[in-house]
């Protein structure tokens, strides 16, 4: 090992790796920490004090009798469960068409261009043109529209990852071999492109089911679960605790859905 | 056998590969119908100006002039500073962080549950993680009671919550996962082999850091920032929740300019956001060209 400079010598100090990995685990327990905490509060007595004990169900008591999250929590299931299919069909449909057409990078970049332009100027976009220039009265359906807009480019990218590495020989050799396109797509491409279909359908549903910085200026007067989170959390205290409750329990579901997503992107994508 | 091709294709028979051109003539109508034709109109609005809760299509300045003039300029420059301040600190904790992730000799477990840690609280909802952090920093919150069993302060400490601070420690903490990811998948495609050459030729590692990884991991760098100052300086529950109405946003002008019906106001405000993104993406264009070749590095992530 040759000398090394005297005055370079902290470069070469083997704790610098070290110091790395504690900032990325510091931030990541940062991040966690409140979900924690947010699944113990839901189970105190006092939420709104600063410690967990004593441990009551009451919150979640409440939660269940008050009922008037319920609206709010199906509507926004309903829609996240149509923007993902609607986004799964669309982003496939055009992801298989994208590698083959002429300008693909020019439409790429057109598509991705959403992720760009932050919540609210996007969301502000959409309301101005829907409701002063069209005179449109808003609702659920703009909600869909704007969540559908927001998680299209990412379930685009997720097929493209997919449809760039497609083998078009083997749909050559299905039409040698006398295959209709239908038969083609649903014997052929299917099963090779169905993780990226399933990963940009759950995406779609988990990108809308968490939306609210675009669903506040489209909603008119309708009423989704993240909106609903927002007006009891800026408002009084008192209703913070169900806020508690519910979150956990949608936690709860939310969890095991973005697993199977990852199992399904790191996993079965890497496959190949 | 061109010329049997030809009368195949005149007579509409097509090759299994050639996709139809209505299926992307027909998305590229829709997607301007419901992206590019709002950001257009947003523009648009922003020169119009509104009078007694009424339009007034009359094109004028007056809107852009009342940003700059009105006390919403220094809503503006402080969001700027807040979010500048902010991506600063998300790039000094991030681009250790990819860092140790993409070169720092993890296993392919911590690798991929770090990267899954990471990328899940994108789909949480924001509310709801804020909150938390407003009962843990109050008055009666979680940190002053261990402060005051511990003896270390007689009384709370009034002053973690709705303070700037605490706006910005809610943003650096949120905001940390959409740093990290794109510099860390610029950092995952840099040959191991040039590290391991530099370090032969006798460079010690803060060099290899400075002229090696920097420069080839600078389209990270970029989207990193870009997708963590747009937010930035649109956020809007941090400082509406940790800020209780003291940290005067971007987004609480929109919002009340929004509840009172000047839609205008909204248009210039919104598209002024956008504008300084664009703005800064630019600056950093062109600052870094001395230190890389942005196109390069493109075509190599291409392959």
């Amino acid at each position: 090992m040759t000398r090394q400079p005297q005055g370079r010598a902290w470069s070469y100090w083997s704790g610098w790796p070290r110091v790395a990995k504690w900032i990325a685990f510091g931030a990541l327990a940062f991040i966690y920490f409140p979900l924690l905490w947010l699944a113990m509060m839901s189970v105190s007595a006092q939420p709104l004090s600063g410690l967990p004990f004593p441990i009551s169900g009451a919150n979640y008591v409440a939660l269940f009798q008050s009922g008037d999250w319920l609206a709010p929590f199906g509507i926004s299931v309903l829609i996240a469960l149509g923007v993902g299919a609607v986004t799964a069909v669309t982003a496939t449909l055009v992801g298989r068409v994208l590698p083959h057409s002429k300008r693909a990078g020019t439409l790429v970049l057109l598509a991705v261009l959403p992720l760009f332009i932050p919540g609210m100027s996007m969301g502000a976009a959409q309301f101005i043109f829907l409701r002063p220039m069209m005179g449109l009265t808003l609702g659920y359906w703009s909600i869909f529209l704007g969540h559908v807009v927001w998680a299209f480019p990412f379930s685009l990218l997720i097929v493209l990852v997919l449809t760039t590495r497609f083998d078009s020989r083997l749909v050559e050799a299905a039409a040698d071999l006398g295959a209709s396109g239908w038969r083609t797509f649903w014997d052929i491409e299917m099963p090779i492109l169905r993780p990226g279909i399933v990963g940009a359908g759950t995406f779609g549903f988990l990108i809308s089911f968490n939306e609210v910085q675009r669903s506040i200026f489209l909603r008119g007067t309708a009423e989704t679960m993240p909106i609903w989170n927002w007006m009891m959390a800026s408002s009084q205290q008192s209703q913070v605790p169900v806020i508690f409750c519910l979150e956990t329990i949608v936690l709860a579901v939310v969890l095991p859905s973005l697993a199977a997503l990852f199992w399904v992107l790191f996993v079965r994508m890497d496959k190949n | 056998m061109s010329n049997l091709m030809q009368k195949l294709s005149s007579r509409g028979m097509r090759t299994p590969l050639d996709r139809s051109p209505w299926l992307i003539r027909s998305f590229l109508f829709v997607w301007l119908f419901v992206v590019i034709a709002p950001l257009l109109v947003l523009v648009a609005y922003s020169f119009f100006d509104s009078r007694n809760f009424m339009m007034v299509y009359e094109p004028t300045l007056k809107t852009w002039e009342g940003i700059f003039t009105s006390g919403r300029f220094e809503v503006t420059v402080r969001t700027l500073r807040i979010a500048m301040t902010v991506t600063l600190i998300e790039l000094l904790l991030a681009f250790p962080s990819a860092l140790w992730l993409a070169k720092g000799n993890c296993t392919k477990t911590t690798r991929a549950v770090v990267l899954a840690l990471l990328t899940i609280p994108f789909f949480l909802d924001q509310s709801s993680r804020i909150i938390v952090w407003r009962g843990i920093l109050d008055e009666n919150g979680l940190i002053n009671h261990v402060l005051m069993m511990l003896h270390i302060v007689q009384a709370p400490i009034k002053s973690l919550l709705y303070t700037e601070a605490a706006v910005h420690f809610g943003m650096v903490i949120s905001y940390f996962p959409m740093m990290v990811l794109p510099i860390y998948m610029a950092m995952s495609v840099i040959d191991d082999t040039l590290i391991s050459a530099a370090a032969d030729l006798g460079a010690t590692p803060a060099r290899i850091v400075v002229d090696i990884i920097l420069p080839l991991s600078l389209p990270g760098v970029l989207a990193g920032v870009v997708f963590t100052l747009g937010p930035a300086l649109a956020s809007w529950v941090e400082p509406n929740l940790l800020g209780g109405g003291f940290v005067n946003m971007l987004s609480n002008s929109v919002d009340s300019a929004y509840g009172a019906l000047r839609y205008p106001v909204v248009a210039a405000l919104s598209s002024f956001v956008v504008l300084m993104i664009g703005v800064i993406f630019a600056v950093l264009m062109f600052v870094t060209r001395r230190f890389a070749d942005l196109s390069m590095s493109f075509r190599s992530l291409q392959s």
